[in-house]
C-alpha cells in the first residue's frame, strides 16, 4: 500500500500540470475570491461606499440638510445629478440608484403633507439597493422625523378637534411627543466575527475555493484508478503479491495526503498573504483539515467506482462537484443565497466543511462545540469508502 | 512443473474455457496458439490465479491454485500483453516499482534491476522516461519488470504485438536467453513464426476448447497436412494436363493461373516425378513453388479459418 503510495506520489510530482492545478490554481481563485469578496478593503464586507445619485429639485434648506448627512455616512458616497440624467445613469447600469427629492419637500414636511421624495433602482443590485434603504431611512427619520410626526399630530387635531385652543393643542403635542424619548431604541452589538481579524470575506474565499479544488483534484486521484485499469497496470499489480483492496488503500491514501497538503498549503497562503489568524483554534483547525480530508477524498474514490471508463468519471464528477459547489456555498456564499438552497445544502459535503471553518475562523467555537461536524464529516467519509471498497471490487478489479 | 485438468470457466453465458488439459515440462517453452477472443488470456489468468475456474485443477510445482494463491504468484512472472508501466516514470523507476512489489530487499533489488536492463540491452536508457521510448523498447521493460523476482515460470501474453523486426529479435533474443537459463515459459501469441521458432509444445485454442496439443510434429500428424508442390506452366494446353493426369491422378490444374498443385508426401521426391511427366508430355515450365506443411496450414486444416483475421 505504501509503495503504491509513494509510486503515485512520484507521478504526481512528475506531472507539473498536476502541481499546478492542485496548488497555483487554487491559489489564484482564492486570492480572487478574497477581493471579490471584499476581505481586502478597509470596510467589513465591503471594498468601497455605494454611491448615490442625488437629483434637489426642492434646493431647499432642509432638502440640502438631507444630503449633507446622507453623503456624510461612511457607506454612501452622494454625486449630484439633475433627474433626467440620473434614470438614465440608472438605467445604463452606471449606478444602482438614484435619490430624487421634488419641489414641495420643505413645505411638505411644514404641512404634514407626504414627503415627495423618489428613489428610482436597479433590482438586480439588490445588496447596494438593502444598504441604502436602511441608511437612508434611518438618516431621513433621525433628522426630520420629529418635525414629519409633530405636523402629522397638529394637522390631526385640527381636522378632528377644530375648536380646539392653541394652549391645549400645545399642551398635547408636549405631553405626548418629547424629543428624543419617542423613538423606540434598540443597540445594535455584533457578537460573531469579533473575536478576531479575520474577515468573513476572506474565510468564505479559502474555505470555499480550498474545498472547490480539493474535489477536483481528488477526483483525478480517483479517475487514475480507472487509468490504471485502461493502461493494464492494474491487473500486473493483481499478478503480484499485492490484494486487490491494497490497490484502493493505496489510492486512498494518497488522495488523503494530497487532500491534506492542498488543504494546508491553501491556509497557509491566507496566513501568509492575507494575514489570516491560522492559531485561533489551531487543534479544530488541524483536526478539520482532516476529516475534510478524508470525507473528499472518499468522494473522489467512490466517484471513480462508480463509473466504467475514465472519461465517464470525469464528467460525473465535474457534476457532481459543481452541484455540490454550488448548493454547499463553495462557489457563492450561503448567506446571500435563497432560503431554500440554504435549506438543501446541508446535502453537500461542501456545506459541513465550510461551516466547520466558519466555526473556527468567524464563529471562534471552542473545539467541543466543531466536533459535531468533524464527526459528521468522518462518518461520511466512511460509508463513501465502504461503498467504494464494495464497488471497487465489483467493478474495477473484476477481470 | 504445471498441470492443468479439465479446466473450465464461464462468464455469465460465455463459456470463455472449456475443458482445458495439458501439462508442460519444466524449463520448456509451451505455446498457447489462438486467434483474440480464443480464451488465451483467460487461461493465463486462471495459471496466474487471477480467476478461479469454475471446474477442474491447476496444480503449479507441487502447489494447487485454489489453496495458495501467494507462493504461485511468488513462482509466476507474468508479461501482460499491454505495455504495463507507468509512461511518466523512468525505466529505473518503474522497475523498481515493480520488482518493490515483491518484497526483495532495495539494495539487492538495485543490482537485479541493473541486470535486468542490461538483459534487455536498456541500461544506457534507464533514466528515461518510459513516454520517451519506443513500442519495442516499451515492450522490453515490460518483459524486464517481470523478471526482478526471479520467477521459475513466465508467462508472455502476447510479447511482440505491434514491434518493429530489430526488437523482435531482441525479445526474441531474451527468451532464448531465459529458455537456455532453464526457465519455463508460456508462450501466448498468434504468430505462428514465432510458436514455430520457440516451443517445444502447442496447445492450439479455438472458441475457449484445446483443438490439438503437441509437438510441431505431432500437430502436423494429426492435422494430415501436407507440403504444397506447385508448378507454373509456359502455356495450358488440356491435352498435356490429361497426359499429367492419367500418370499422376491427384494433380489439380488452373487453366487461369496455368498452375498445378498437388499436396506432397516427400516433395523433394515428387518434384523430380512431376517435372519428368511434364516434360515426356510436352509441357514447358515456367517456375516451380514448394510450401513446406507449417502451423498456419496445420491452423488452417484444423480449424478452417485464418488465425490472423
Amino acid at each position: 500500500m505504501f509503495k503504491l503510495f509513494k509510486k503515485d506520489l512520484i507521478l504526481f510530482f512528475h506531472d507539473q500540470r498536476s502541481v499546478i492545478l492542485t496548488f497555483l490554481l487554487p491559489v489564484v481563485l482564492i486570492t480572487l475570491f478574497a477581493f471579490a469578496y471584499g476581505s481586502l478593503g478597509g470596510y467589513d464586507g465591503r471594498s468601497e461606499p455605494v454611491k448615490l445619485l442625488v437629483t434637489d429639485l426642492d434646493q431647499s434648506r432642509s432638502s440640502k440638510e438631507i444630503i449633507y448627512k446622507i453623503d456624510s455616512l461612511k457607506d454612501i458616497k452622494t454625486i449630484i445629478s439633475d433627474s433626467t440624467n440620473a434614470k438614465d445613469l440608472v438605467i445604463k447600469g452606471k449606478y444602482a440608484c438614484a435619490l430624487i427629492i421634488f419641489k414641495g419637500f420643505q413645505d411638505s414636511l411644514e404641512t404634514g403633507n407626504s414627503t415627495p421624495v423618489e428613489m428610482v433602482y436597479d433590482r438586480s443590485r439588490e445588496m447596494e439597493i438593502g444598504i441604502l434603504q436602511q441608511n437612508l431611512i434611518s438618516t431621513l427619520m433621525s433628522l426630520k422625523g420629529d418635525i414629519i410626526v409633530k405636523k402629522r399630530i397638529e394637522k390631526y387635531l385640527k381636522s378632528k378637534f377644530p375648536f380646539i385652543d392653541k394652549s391645549t393643542g400645545d399642551d398635547i403635542l408636549k405631553n405626548t411627543f418629547i424629543k428624543d424619548k419617542n423613538r423606540p431604541e434598540i443597540r445594535w452589538t455584533p457578537i460573531v466575527g469579533m473575536k478576531n481579524n479575520t474577515k468573513l470575506g476572506l474565510i468564505q474565499a479559502v474555505a470555499g475555493t480550498s474545498i472547490l479544488m480539493l474535489l477536483f483534484s481528488v477526483a483525478g486521484v480517483g479517475s487514475s484508478i480507472l487509468e490504471e485499469k485502461e493502461n493494464g497496470t492494474i491487473h500486473r499489480l493483481l499478478y503480484s503479491p499485492l490484494k486487490g483492496s491494497a490497490i484502493l488503500y493505496g489510492k486512498m491514501l494518497f488522495a488523503f495526503f494530497i487532500s491534506i497538503l492542498q488543504l494546508t498549503a491553501m491556509f497557509l497562503f491566507a496566513w501568509l498573504i492575507f494575514n489570516m489568524d491560522l492559531s485561533i483554534n489551531f487543534p479544530a483547525l488541524i483536526l478539520m483539515i482532516i476529516a475534510t480530508a478524508f470525507a473528499v477524498s472518499s468522494l473522489g474514490i467512490l466517484l471513480a467506482a462508480l463509473a466504467k471508463t475514465r472519461q465517464q468519471a470525469l464528467n460525473i464528477s465535474t457534476i457532481i462537484i459543481l452541484i455540490m459547489s454550488a448548493i454547499g456555498g463553495s462557489m457563492i456564499p450561503l448567506f446571500i443565497m435563497p432560503a431554500i438552497l440554504q435549506k438543501i445544502a446541508f446535502l453537500s459535503l461542501n456545506y459541513w466543511a465550510i461551516q466547520g471553518f466558519y466555526d473556527i475562523f468567524w464563529r471562534v467555537l471552542p473545539l467541543e462545540e466543531i466536533l459535531p461536524k468533524i464527526a459528521l464529516l468522518i462518518s461520511i467519509g466512511i460509508v463513501m469508502t465502504l461503498a467504494s471498497v464494495q464497488l471497487f471490487k465489483k467493478r474495477i478489479i473484476k477481470l | 512443473m504445471i498441470t492443468v485438468r479439465s479446466v473450465s470457466k464461464s462468464f455469465g453465458k460465455i463459456e470463455a474455457v472449456r475443458d482445458v488439459s495439458f501439462k508442460i515440462n519444466r524449463g520448456e517453452i509451451f505455446g498457447i496458439l489462438g486467434p483474440n477472443g480464443a480464451g488465451k488470456s483467460t487461461i493465463v489468468n486462471i495459471l496466474n490465479t487471477l480467476i478461479k475456474p469454475d471446474t477442474g485443477d491447476v496444480i503449479i510445482d507441487g502447489i494447487n491454485i485454489r489453496d495458495d494463491c501467494d507462493t504461485i504468484k511468488l513462482i509466476m512472472g507474468v508479461v501482460p500483453q499491454e505495455i504495463a508501466l507507468y509512461e511518466e516514470l523512468s525505466a529505473f523507476e518503474n522497475m523498481m516499482f515493480w520488482g518493490g512489489l515483491y518484497n526483495i530487499p532495495k539494495h539487492e533489488l538495485r543490482v537485479k534491476v541493473n541486470n535486468t536492463l542490461g538483459i534487455v540491452d536498456l541500461a544506457k536508457r534507464k533514466d528515461d522516461r518510459i513516454k520517451t521510448f519506443s513500442g519495442g523498447m516499451k515492450r522490453r521493460i515490460n518483459i524486464a519488470c517481470s523478471l526482478l523476482h526471479n520467477p521459475r515460470i513466465l508467462v508472455l501474453d502476447e510479447p511482440t504485438v505491434g514491434v518493429d523486426p530489430q526488437n523482435r529479435n531482441h525479445i526474441f533474443e531474451v527468451i532464448e536467453r531465459l529458455h537456455n537459463e532453464g526457465m519455463t515459459i508460456i508462450y501466448t501469441t498468434h504468430y505462428m513464426e514465432e510458436a514455430e521458432r520457440f516451443c517445444d509444445e502447442i496447445a492450439i485454442i479455438d472458441v475457449g476448447h484445446i483443438i490439438a496439443l503437441g509437438t510441431l510434429k505431432e500437430l502436423r500428424k494429426i492435422s494430415d497436412t501436407k507440403d504444397l508442390l506447385t508448378i507454373k506452366l509456359e502455356s495450358f494446353n488440356p491435352e498435356i494436363i490429361s497426359c499429367i493426369r492419367s500418370a499422376i491422378p491427384s494433380v489439380r490444374a488452373d487453366s487461369i493461373t496455368r498452375t498445378l498443385e498437388i499436396d506432397c508426401d516427400n516433395i523433394s521426391n515428387d518434384i523430380s516425378i512431376m517435372t519428368n511427366h511434364i516434360q515426356t508430355a510436352g509441357g514447358v515450365i515456367e517456375r516451380i513453388y514448394t510450401r513446406g506443411t507449417n502451423l498456419e496450414s496445420i491452423y488452417l486444416k484444423l480449424t478452417g479459418k485464418e488465425l490472423r483475421d
